[in-house]
């Protein structure tokens, strides 16, 4: 298989899947018990009457039964409108595309930060194996591991922002906005990363070219990080790239507490008020991103590491 | 040995995903406000100079958990609490109706006519005049339809229940016709019932064409949604000119963060609903860096109880709950003293609250429960907002007085949404809700908790119904007389405090925390009162 047959596949692999996904998003939304009309109407503690929720319900299409709901929705999203927001009334496209820069640069920052941090441990670990730095990093990847994303956050908050005042507490307005929540979002997958790393690095130091260059009198950093790295390295990089996925995820509870008016918070909002439009537009995007990156962390697997084919054959 | 072509396809790679990671970083970095407009002076999170040295015309930062400013879809486009817009008839602190941009007004002996005579030498943000043409196109704009928005619906028919014409009289002067006597509309038209917009600054359909153009003291400089809207001092304001020449709002949706926010300097107040949990706020007392400001909230917290089905279907068992409960430790334990007990379903917010001694007492609770219940105990859902970390410890404390009568509760946390439709099936025991007061014309409450067809009668399945309600409501909403009003209002106060259609905790108290290196930031009835907000000298 070429590789522009391959990329073809794949895309029109997406097809079946984003309607899959956007019709589970939608059937979830309707089978949670909750009205989106008078959710709308009910923002800010008022309580809307019966016949506010008739008229509200009237207008955005409400009274139709599901089915006709999700139909005008497909026949709509298809020519690139994905709808109304039923709480805020603006264009959902508009909608998310508005924010999708928020959580895309924050995205960015936590991969560069999760591959940086990932990297270091991960090396510095087989470094001084066996040795304190080796038991301190793990130590280190255990807590990041365990700690929940929004607790971490408030106390980055609360030392950074709030007690040392070297850093903003939320908001946007550039690299010192984005620390916080980007080592928020990127500590867990910094620890996996470096776990997995420090795990394949020893795997292939036991391996005769390692040995055969130890036995040169190579320094165990530049065995470690000359000779090993490049090849423990695929692994790890497929692993960040398919973590973008948990971190879009990660998004939505990081991006509430820092204030970020990304796609993650937008979809918080959605899922409190039974916004149908807004859940499916935010689940399409995400999902196209996601196969996206998949797609892109294939690609760069191959050309990372010329022992993956398709089809049996070189790239 | 890697050969070259194998070493150019792995740098290949590594410059591909390098680039990815730097364009996105930067995809985003054009919009930053720091880099498209100036940085907020204030909004480094260094500590700040002393209050001495401030420049009086330096911007203030606050900040609220929403966007105060929603935008060109909301019917209103901004809070009330920004002074961007004004209404024809506003609030005092008792929350009766007082002029605005209606200077003054009359009704007619029928109560059917209501005569406006307006403001003389009102402008618009965007330099119109404020005259009976721009009421009238304020009041075609509303006969559109509802228009939602996050404040309250605008919607002509809540608003001026039976109008049925609305008309010019001269340059100066609107007169409003009702179908039936309206003698309480001026407390309908209160703020969000009397918004007024230049006639420019909105479409056929009634959307705003971009900012909004009112008259207020403060004019939108810049609205960028989810992050803040930039207010500026209005020159040609009619009135006393704000103090403050710009404050920028920012929307912090985290009330831990805005907190640490507050703390750092970042921010130098919070405002709006829920600008600061009890708890929070505490903390701040005794700091001299930091005031609290409170008042009545317009927001009542309560218990509403199945009434269509065992066993509070039986008002003795209703009696019973309202009676073992100990409302003052709920505020002050829970809430740190910030909430008002009452047993009455008005909020005190209103000139017609009337104030009824709270009764609480356990062996009263005990024998009416034991009159129904015999030897037997019950046990019955109790419904709480999950979200909310107060309502849990609230929960418990109310179920274990609650046990002392024989009543098990099973406490169910769940998301608000479900638990509304919960409350429309009857499928519970006991729920926690609240109400906020839309004006302080209470028939509204009233009619929607106490009359047989009142639609929280029905969708809390409270089962309630008083044909002496039903005939006070009758008799109160054709009186033309207040005082005859008032008694009517009066009476049936008395009766939501004995029959319970719902079992009251407290009324809520409006929390805000500032910084004291500003002056004038006192908690309103709704919001503050921002023109007065300015720094400290």
């Amino acid at each position: 298989m070429t590789m522009g047959r391959y990329l073809l596949h794949k895309l029109l692999s997406l097809l079946p899947v984003l309607l899959g996904i956007t019709l589970a998003a939608f059937t979830l939304g309707v089978l949670s018990p909750g009205d989106p009309a008078e959710l709308a109407l009910s923002q800010g503690g008022y309580e809307p009457t019966a016949e506010q929720v008739a008229e509200l319900e009237r207008q955005l299409g409400l009274d139709a039964p599901y089915p006709v709901q999700y139909l005008r929705w497909v026949g709509r999203a298809l020519s690139g409108d994905l709808g109304t927001s039923y709480r805020s009334r603006r264009p959902v496209a508009e909608e998310l595309l508005r924010r999708l820069p928020v959580t895309l640069e924050l995205a960015a920052w936590s991969i560069t930060l999760a591959c940086a941090l990932g990297l270091f441990l991960g090396c510095a670990a087989v470094i001084g194996r066996g040795r304190w730095p080796d038991l301190l990093i793990q130590a280190l990847t255990g807590l990041q591991l365990s700690f929940p994303a929004f607790w971490l956050g408030l106390l980055l908050i609360l030392l950074f922002a709030e007690t040392l005042g070297w850093l903003p507490t939320s908001g946007t307005g550039g690299a010192g906005h984005m620390l916080l929540p980007a080592v928020t979002l990127s500590s867990a997958t910094a620890a996996t990363a470096a776990r997995l790393l420090r795990s394949t690095l020893l795997g292939e130091l036991g391996k005769p070219y390692c040995t055969a260059a130890a036995a040169r009198g190579i320094t165990p950093a530049r065995l470690v990080v000359r000779n090993a790295l490049p090849n423990a390295a695929v692994p790890v990089a497929a692993l960040l790239g398919n973590s973008l996925g948990g971190m879009l995820g990660g998004s939505v509870i990081v991006e509430s507490i820092f204030a970020l008016p990304g796609i993650g918070s937008y979809a918080l909002e959605a899922i409190g008020g039974r916004d149908y439009p807004a859940l499916q537009g935010y689940v399409l995007l995400t999902g196209l991103i996601y196969v996206g990156v998949t797609l892109l962390v294939d690609v760069v697997s191959m050309l990372l590491d010329p022992r993956v084919r398709l089809g049996g054959k070189h790239l | 040995m890697m050969k070259p072509t194998q070493r150019r396809s792995r740098l290949l790679a590594l410059l591909l995903a390098l680039a990815l990671c730097l364009g996105l970083m930067g995809c985003a970095g054009g919009n930053a406000p720091g880099s498209s407009t100036p940085a907020p002076e204030n909004s480094s999170p260094v500590p700040q100079e002393p209050a001495d040295t401030v420049d009086p015309n330096a911007e203030i930062v606050l900040a609220g958990y929403r966007n105060l400013a929603p935008g060109e879809k909301d019917g209103y486009y901004c809070s009330k609490i920004l002074y961007v817009w004004e209404p024809l008839v506003t609030q005092d602190g008792s929350a009766a109706p007082v002029p605005c941009l209606a200077e003054s007004w009359e009704m007619s002996e029928d109560g059917t006519r209501w005569t406006f005579h307006l403001r003389r030498g009102v402008k618009f943000h965007d330099g119109g005049d404020f005259n009976a043409d721009a009421v009238i196109a304020n009041f075609d704009r509303m006969k559109l339809g509802v228009k939602s928005s996050s404040f309250y619906p605008l919607d002509i028919d809540a608003h001026y229940p039976n109008l049925t014409a609305y008309e010019k009289v001269d340059e100066n002067t609107v007169r409003l016709t009702f179908s039936q006597p309206a003698p309480t509309q001026l407390y309908n038209m209160v703020n969000f019932g009397s918004a007024i917009y230049s006639p420019a600054c909105f479409d056929e359909a009634g959307d705003f064409k971009g900012i909004c153009a009112g008259t207020g003291p403060f004019c939108i400089a810049e609205n960028k949604l989810d992050e803040y809207v930039l207010l500026e001092r209005f020159e040609e304001y009619w009135g006393e000119p704000a103090k403050a020449k710009t404050i920028r709002v920012r929307v912090i949706p985290d009330a831990d963060t805005r907190f640490s926010a507050l703390k750092s300097g970042e921010i130098l107040g919070v405002i709006d609903l829920n600008a600061i949990p009890a708890a929070l706020a505490v903390e701040l007392t005794g700091d001299e860096r930091f005031a609290l400001t409170t008042t009545k909230s317009t927001m009542i917290r309560f218990l509403t109880l199945s009434g269509t089905q065992a066993p509070f279907n039986d008002l003795r068992m209703r009696q019973a709950v309202s009676l073992a409960l100990r409302r003052s430790e709920i505020t002050d334990g829970l809430y740190y003293g910030f909430g008002t007990p009452t047993t009455n379903i008005l909020n005190y917010a209103t000139p017609f609250y009337k104030d009824i001694p709270v009764e609480e007492d356990l062996a009263k609770a005990k024998a009416l429960a034991g009159e129904v219940l015999g030897d037997r105990r019950v046990t019955v859902t109790y419904l709480y907002n999950g979200a909310e970390a107060a309502q849990k410890g609230e929960a418990e404390l109310i179920a274990s007085w609650l046990g002392e009568i024989g009543i098990d509760c099973r406490l169910t946390p769940l998301e608000y949404a479900v638990m509304r439709e919960q409350l429309k099936t009857g499928d519970y025991g006991i729920a926690r809700m609240q109400q906020g007061l839309s004006n302080s014309e209470p028939s509204t409450i009233f009619r929607r908790f106490m009359l047989t067809g009142g639609d929280h009668n029905k969708n809390y399945s409270l089962g309630y119904r008083s044909d002496e309600v039903d005939a006070l409501m009758e008799r109160a909403s054709s009186a033309l007389d207040m005082e005859v009003r008032r008694e009517c209002y009066d009476r049936i106060q008395e009766i939501s405090a004995q029959e319970l259609p719902v079992v009251p905790l407290f009324n809520d108290v409006t929390l805000m925390a500032y910084s004291t290196r500003l002056t004038g930031y006192e908690a309103k009835l709704y919001g503050i009162e921002l023109p007065l907000v300015a720094w400290a000298q």
